[in-house]
């Protein structure tokens, strides 16, 4: 098993983190993956993956400006480190290598 | 556009979210929330946003966001190492005050736990059988006039129940009889014994659990003429020889051969019976206690329990033990009759049926033992609060360097808990040496394991939180309360530290509760006094009671012809019982030519003709009885005269009347006289001859030359009845275990009002050490300006006069009521009289005087010059 394991939740954070590019806070990501992928996610989980991954080092983050919206309260932006990238590029290589190795006659069966 | 008109997040919530987040992750998260909840707003309603972020808030509370709760170990740590030291500190500087509190604590902390044995031991009577929550005795009800209660039955009763109903799983006749003569025939010197012995059914040992230490549990009592011991009676009889197949012999007619030993009984159980003999024997012991089929008669020794099937409730049992009446006596007599179950859990407490003690007497015990700790603890809030002053400089500083509130209030809390620790240790200590004194003054077995007893350790504990909180929580929370400017510019006055009007309050508490228990203290003892010296309505001083001798009439001539000739000796008179005794047989009378019987039952003095001037009885109309045991002559007294409703005393003269079916001829009344304790009423009775009935030998003596002629009395007797064991009561002493539970209550009330009064002395002490203190200069200046010593002294005096006044404000009508309420347990009682109070007043002011006097004369006398040189 690779030393960067990432989990389906963890690996979808991970990319809407870098889709969002710079924009990348709490409400915005579940905005995001609630509308691409039709999927409720709670702030409580969403948050928990985020503290994760940070500490494993595959995200970064810092405060934004306070505005008067929130309550008055910054906002924590987040970004993918390069250890990330590397971890997102790997998990991407071993689907697509198993993809690869699905023989053509599994998915199409001859008619 | 203004947020603060749009609805808002539920405070509580989000509260609740500040305290359980990490601080790392608070602001965003939080800012989080408050935008989702924003948009559902926007888009969903009031409703769906907030219930959502109700669910957002919960679904965050999960491991990694939530703060970690041990951050500072190292940092309490020294700050509890600090608090020891300081609060070390502080005990040694003040030693007097430290001394106070720890006697007071260490008292009322010792008291507490043997009360609190005390009563633990009583509520754990008879706990210890298994299912004894289904464990019942069968008692009886007779719907006469009044209802009377006892804990006896007939004789059929255990049979009906296996013959008639299903839901005894256990059933069991016992009897037992008290003072009964064991020999050995087996030994040398036949050696006498008196005992209490039981008679009971094999499944008496099912339904109790007093296990066998030999012999085997399933044939015990099975077959006539055996007999079970406990190890310790044994010892006794056999000492190192084994008992098993010994012979014992009971009343010098029936054999009984030992075959199964039983464990010694534990100390908490009603039935203290040793030796334990067939039920099958009964009826050759005694006829009159084992009829067979006879319904009509109960004994206050032979009772029935049953254990109930786990599917029958009581009150189901209770109506099914209606139909009994029903079938066995007539249709009158069912009227009359009715049994119930008396759980086992209430036969030690329940005082119409025999309990030994009732519960509330023992709840007032606990809150005395409540009142005790109590009043240590406001000494100590006093004395606290008090101190407080001096210490300001020192929380001053400590809030300037950054103390916060909390802490200075744990620091407290720890002086506190270290004077409570040590008090409960010494306590303890102190309880240990107590407790031998305790049982042997009020002859208990009671025992302290601190160890091994998990309630008194749950107890303890317990009493230490109480203590500590009680005693420290308002004394911390004043002190870290305090402005530290203020407080380190010495501007802090009594005023900040809750004033006197609290102390003031505090020592009023502390003065009511040692008056209430002074005034309790005269009223037993003086409704004691009167119980034991009262009238009683016959002699009781100078007479001796013996058991009957052995040998029908002619042995009983014998001793009363020998015994008169005795100088010592005035008059000797047999009879079942002396005019007041625990021993009250009653029967059913019918009146001269009425055909019904009355509806009271009426009790029996059977004593011969010499009965009357023996004991001193008055004779208001008619003649004593005739020496004769043939012709039935009856005595009646003033009450059985009153309850047949015959107005005139000389009108039954003459009359006949029908007495346990017996057709006589009243031939005399005589006056009342209390043939139970005063607490209860003068019940109807009759005299008569009845020969067969005499179990004692009641001698008046000359209180001259005592000694020899007791032991002439002893002498006449053994000659006359070798075979048995020799007694001898003075009346006046078997009279005066009547009042056995009174005079306990009384030595308990006593010693805890001294204790209560030495409590609150020291408190008072403390309070006046610190008045003179805080009032030296004060009194300086008082007396440059020409005040003298009377002066000074009235300056204390009156505080705390007023004081004990209002205390006794209080004191007295709770006092009076309470007492009131006790001294309604007797029909015949004392008033509650003025002087009782003031006595109690002035007890208190007396004891009051004599601990703050010293320390007020010291201020007082003292040198302006000392206390105003310096400024």
């Amino acid at each position: 098993m690779s030393k960067h394991h990432l989990g389906e939740f963890e690996e979808i954070v991970m990319l809407t983190v870098a889709i969002l590019h710079g924009r990348a806070y709490g409400v915005a990501i579940i905005d995001e993956i609630e509308s691409r992928l039709d999927r409720k996610v709670s702030i409580g989980s969403l948050q928990t993956v985020l503290r994760r991954l940070e500490n494993k080092g595959y995200l970064d983050s810092e405060f934004g400006e306070a505005t008067k919206q929130r309550g008055g309260k910054r906002k924590r932006y987040f970004t993918v480190t390069n250890f990330g990238k590397q971890a997102l590029q790997e998990a991407k290589d071993q689907r697509l290598s198993l993809w690869n190795a699905i023989p053509t006659i599994a998915f199409n069966p001859p008619s | 556009m203004s947020h603060s008109q749009y609805p808002r997040p539920p405070k509580f919530l989000l509260r609740f979210f500040r305290w359980y987040c990490h601080p790392d992750y608070q602001e965003d998260i939080e800012g989080d929330l408050l935008e989702r909840f924003e948009q559902r707003l926007n888009s969903e309603g009031v409703k769906k946003a907030r219930w959502g972020f109700y669910k957002d808030v919960l679904r965050l509370l999960r491991p990694g966001i939530i703060r970690s709760w041990y951050p500072h170990q190292l940092y309490h740590y020294t700050m509890f190492e600090n608090n020891l030291t300081i609060a070390l500190r502080n005990l040694k500087k003040h030693r007097s005050y430290a001394a106070i509190n720890m006697l007071g604590l260490t008292l009322g902390i010792a008291s507490a736990i043997l009360i609190f044995i005390f009563v633990k031991y009583h509520l754990s009577f008879d706990t210890f059988h298994t299912d004894t929550d289904r464990i019942y005795r069968i008692t009886t009800e007779l719907h006469l006039e009044d209802i009377d209660l006892t804990w006896g039955v007939p004789s059929p009763m255990a049979q009906a129940i296996r013959n008639d109903f299903t839901f005894a799983e256990e059933v069991a006749m016992v009897t037992h009889l008290s003072d009964k003569l064991i020999t050995i025939p087996s030994g040398q010197d036949q050696e006498k014994f008196k005992e209490s012995i039981a008679f009971a059914e094999p499944a008496f040992f099912n339904i109790f659990n007093f296990p066998l230490a030999r012999g085997n549990q399933h044939t015990v009592l099975l077959e006539p003429n055996t007999a079970i011991v406990t190890e310790r009676t044994a010892q006794k009889y056999f000492s190192e020889e084994d008992p098993m197949g010994k012979t014992i012999r009971l009343g010098n007619r029936i054999d009984f051969v030992i075959t199964g030993i039983l464990k010694d009984l534990p100390t908490n159980t009603d039935r203290p019976q040793e030796i334990y003999l067939p039920y099958a024997n009964l009826r050759e012991y005694s006829p009159g206690l084992d009829e067979e089929g006879w319904w009509y008669s109960t004994n206050r020794g032979r009772q029935c329990f049953v254990r109930l099937k786990s599917t029958f409730s009581s009150t189901e049992v209770n109506q099914s033990l209606l139909t009994i009446p029903e079938k066995y006596y007539t249709e009158e007599e069912a009227q009359i009759w009715n049994f119930t179950l008396q759980p086992l859990s209430d036969i030690h407490f329940n005082p119409d049926l025999g309990g030994y003690v009732e519960k509330k007497n023992l709840w007032a015990l606990a809150l005395i033992g409540l009142f005790l700790v109590i009043t240590a603890c406001v000494n100590f809030i006093n004395l606290a609060t008090a101190k407080a002053l001096s210490r300001s400089k020192e929380i001053g500083v400590r809030k300037v360097l950054g103390g916060l509130r909390r802490q200075l209030f744990w620091q407290f809390i720890a002086e506190t808990t270290l004077i409570t620790m040590l008090a409960l240790v010494v306590a303890i200590i102190l309880a240990y040496i107590v407790l031998p004194y305790v049982n042997q003054l009020f002859d208990l077995p009671l025992s302290l394991q601190l160890f091994q007893d998990i309630q008194l350790l749950t107890f303890l504990s317990l009493l230490l939180l109480f203590a500590i909180f009680l005693s420290g929580a308002y004394p911390g929370l004043i002190m870290a309360g305090f402005k530290p400017v203020q407080a380190l510019k010495g501007k802090l006055t009594q005023q900040h530290i809750g004033g006197f009007s609290l102390r003031r309050g505090l020592v009023i508490t502390q003065f009511t509760i040692s008056q209430l228990l002074i005034i309790g203290t005269i009223i037993i003892a003086n409704q004691m006094r009167y119980a034991q010296q009262a009238d009683m309505g016959f002699q009781q001083e100078a007479i001796v009671m013996l058991p009957r001798p052995e040998g029908g009439i002619s042995a009983m001539d014998a001793l009363h012809n020998q015994v008169s000739q005795l100088s010592g000796v005035k008059q000797a008179t047999f009879c079942n019982a002396a005019p007041a005794s625990g021993l009250n047989p009653t029967t059913a009378i019918r009146f001269d030519t009425r055909t019904e019987e009355e509806s009271f039952l009426i009790y029996l003095r059977a004593g011969d003709h010499r009965y009357v001037p023996t004991f001193g009885l008055e004779l208001i109309a008619g003649r004593n009885l005739q020496p004769s045991d043939t012709v039935r002559e009856y005595l009646l007294n003033e009450t059985a005269v009153k309850k047949l409703g015959v107005a005139v005393n000389q009108e039954v003269i003459g009359k006949n009347v029908t007495i346990n079916g017996k057709v006589g001829i009243i031939v005399g009344v005589v006056k009342d006289f209390h043939n139970k304790s005063l607490h209860e009423a003068i019940d109807p009775i009759y005299i008569t001859t009845l020969s067969s009935n005499y179990g004692s030998c009641a001698v008046k003596l000359n209180l001259a030359d005592l000694s020899s002629t007791m032991a002439a009395l002893e002498n006449t007797w053994k000659e006359i009845s070798p075979n048995q064991v020799y007694e001898c009561d003075f009346l006046d002493e078997q009279i005066a275990q009547f009042y056995e539970l009174d005079n306990l209550m009384l030595r308990l009330i006593q010693i805890f009002a001294s204790i209560a009064i030495i409590i609150g002395c020291l408190g008072l002490y403390g309070l006046v050490l610190f008045m003179a203190s805080q009032k030296v200069k004060e009194i300086g200046v008082r007396k440059v300006l020409g005040a003298g010593v009377g002066n000074i002294l009235w300056l204390f005096g009156q505080e705390c006069a007023r004081l004990l006044i209002i205390a006794f404000g209080i004191a007295a009508p709770l006092g009076w009521w309470l007492m009131q309420n006790w001294l309604e347990n007797f029909t015949y009682r004392i008033k509650i009289e003025p002087e009782i109070f003031a006595l109690a007043m002035v007890t208190t002011f007396l004891v009051a005087t004599l601990t703050a006097g010293y320390q007020s004369l010291k201020a007082s006398l003292a040198n302006p010059v000392d206390s105003l040189r310096n400024e």
